[in-house]
């Protein structure tokens, strides 16, 4: 146990020396900062400084929820073009098992893109949510 | 390449995965609560009729899935677990202001990834089943997303689970780049020849993203709030099947790969165990919410289990099969019981202690079935959960691994406190809140009778528990 102890410290001493180094630098650079920088307080010191510019408004804005179903449905179509692009590359080799796991693959999307439109998750118009709520 | 063989031996998961495919076209083409809960419920009990079908054909091996004794275990327990969530959840949906139907879709999503995952033998089936049974959930418990505890509860799932994943992921980037190897088998014997710090590295990283799915006690943070703030039905699935799944590959990984099996991470799965049994039965004590309780008394559940894994030989398999079972069955019916009560959905569940008090002289039924439950929790003798207990323990005598035995004596018997002290609330004679109650007809209801035979099972299993272990020993040759 002792022998290995001694061959991982051999091999992996850098690694080590690596993070100590990391570590040392950061306390360095904060601690160095912190004792020898100078020290001022006021009323807008405080405030956060941008190019000279106080800011303005809100850092939340708020955005329509509809962007984020774009982007994730996006996501899901994107990823089964990139399945597919793989599929075409290999069509010959794989064969028929090899179509019919496309096929399983495109109709399981398929139903996946039939129910999106169908809950309306397709209509990007914010106000039309006469389906989901017409149901209950 | 696939052969009929290996179709023939996915059945079970390849029927899962239609039957959410049928519910989400049956939702696109017409919303009907009854109707899409029925067929939920009529495709899993085909799935869970397939795998008894299957259970003689022997172990079958594709690249990515072992479909041995072991993974039909697993998703026999998962089918069943997901099949009284339904249930549960069909009178609990019933009042919910809102789409209800996308939560059987969620749930059967759930449960098809349960079953990739415990038939897993390769890192991309691991991740893949891992990463299907997550991604449902965090949509079931923040199903009542105008809740702001549900809503809490699946973001706090979210976030945390991303970070336990990306520990996963990163250990088996280590692992991989230690032996370029992804299956089990290969990992296994790569990791043989040559172990080192890299290895050890990956498989510990490893071991962090699974023990937060089953809340070992430093990655534990999450499971009161979550299992507090999510609607029953979805905290249900979440105590049982989730936790059933996770903890089958953890067992697979421990049995089949050396990496786990090393001194040092058997040092530390030991310690892992000790203090978790202690922390879960602790930290119970003080709590006034009975779906916290349970999330403390299930962290300190799997603290036990860990005792079988730390062990790994003899009779670990069994007696993981064994705990399991009763783990399930008493889980269920506690959950069932706290759902009900909270049948039909109207805001947050009554789940605080003091909706229970003088639950007897209102529901003497219901209050049994809890009380059976709580005593199988409790582990005591006549209740399944005393066999389970027995288990561990003779498992831990016989290794002599007495610390183990003393944590999980000590920890019995700061549970039984906090057990017993939630049976004296529901016979105390002075009536509490009735702010919510379970349904006059709750008895003949589906989810009602589905609770009542439960609390039977806990029973049966306790006072008679030959043919489960005979069935047990059975997974455990099939699977090693």
């Amino acid at each position: 146990m002792n022998q290995n102890a001694t061959a991982l410290i051999a091999e992996y001493w850098a690694v080590g020396l690596f993070v100590a180094a990391v570590v040392t630098l950061c306390v360095f650079m904060i601690g160095a900062a912190s004792l020898l920088g100078g020290r001022s307080r006021g009323r807008s010191k405080s405030l956060p400084f941008e190019s000279g510019i106080i800011g303005a408004g809100s850092a939340r804005q708020r955005f329509s929820v509809k962007f984020y179903l774009v982007a994730m449905l996006f996501v899901i179509f994107d990823i089964e073009a990139v399945f597919l692009f793989a599929w075409s590359v290999a069509v010959r080799e794989v064969g028929w098992s090899g179509f019919w796991g496309a096929a399983i693959f495109i109709f399981i999307l398929l139903a996946g893109l039939v129910y999106d439109s169908r809950v309306g998750a397709l209509d990007w118009a914010p106000k039309r949510r006469v389906r989901v709520d017409d149901s209950i | 390449m696939l052969t009929m063989t290996h179709l023939v031996a996915l059945t079970p998961l390849i029927l899962v995965c239609i039957t959410a495919v049928a519910v989400m076209l049956g939702i696109a083409w017409q919303r009907h609560h009854a109707g899409t809960a029925i067929a939920s419920a009529a495709g899993l009990n085909i799935a869970l009729l397939s795998v008894l079908v299957i259970w003689q054909m022997g172990p079958v091996e594709t690249p990515l899935l072992v479909i041995d004794g072991l993974a039909l275990f697993a998703a026999i327990l998962i089918l069943i677990s997901t099949l009284v969530c339904v249930t549960l959840a069909h009178a609990y949906l019933e009042k919910y202001p809102g789409p209800r139907e996308e939560f059987y879709l969620l749930l059967l999503c759930a449960a098809a990834g349960g079953i990739v995952l415990a038939a897993s033998r390769h890192l991309a089936t691991l991740f893949f089943g891992l990463e299907l049974l997550s991604m449902p959930l965090y949509g079931m418990l923040a199903y009542a997303f105008r809740e702001r505890h549900s809503l809490e509860a699946g973001i706090k799932y979210l976030v945390l689970s991303a970070a336990a994943t990306a520990f996963l992921l990163f250990g088996m980037a280590l692992l991989y780049a230690q032996t370029g190897r992804l299956d089990l088998a290969g990992l296994a014997v790569a990791l043989t020849e040559d172990p080192n710090a890299w290895a050890l590295a990956g498989a510990g990283l490893m071991l962090v993203g699974l023990g937060f799915k089953l809340s070992i006690v430093p990655f534990h943070l999450w499971t009161p709030d979550v299992y507090e703030g999510g609607p029953g039905p979805a905290a249900t699935f979440l105590a049982s099947a989730s936790k059933v799944a996770v903890f089958v590959v953890l067992l697979r990984l421990v049995l089949v790969a050396p990496a786990f099996q090393g001194d040092w991470l058997h040092g530390l799965l030991a310690v892992l165990a000790v203090v978790t049994m202690l922390v879960g039965n602790l930290l119970a004590l003080a709590q006034s919410n009975l779906k916290r309780l349970l999330g403390y008394s299930s962290i300190a559940h799997f603290g036990y289990l860990m005792v079988a894994l730390v062990i790994g030989d003899g009779l670990a398999v069994e007696t993981v099969g064994v705990y399991l079972v009763t783990y399930l069955v008493t889980t269920l019916g506690a959950f069932g019981v706290v759902t009900l009560l909270s049948t039909p959905y109207s805001g947050e569940d009554a789940a605080a202690l003091h909706h229970y008090r003088g639950l007897f002289w209102r529901r003497p039924y219901l209050t049994a079935v809890l009380t059976v439950s709580m005593l199988s929790l409790a582990g005591i003798p006549f209740t399944a959960g005393f066999i389970g207990k027995f288990y561990i323990i003779a498992l831990g005598v016989e290794a002599e691994r007495w610390w183990l035995v003393g944590g999980i004596i000590m920890g019995s018997a700061i549970g039984l406190f906090y057990y017993l002290r939630v049976m004296v609330t529901l016979f105390l004679v002075e009536p509490g809140m009735q702010r919510r109650d379970a349904p006059h007809d709750w008895g003949v209801r589906a989810g009602g009778v589905v609770v009542l035979g439960l609390a039977l099972l806990v029973l049966l299993l306790g006072v008679y528990p030959s043919p489960m272990i005979e069935w047990v020993k059975l997974m455990a040759v099939a699977g090693s």
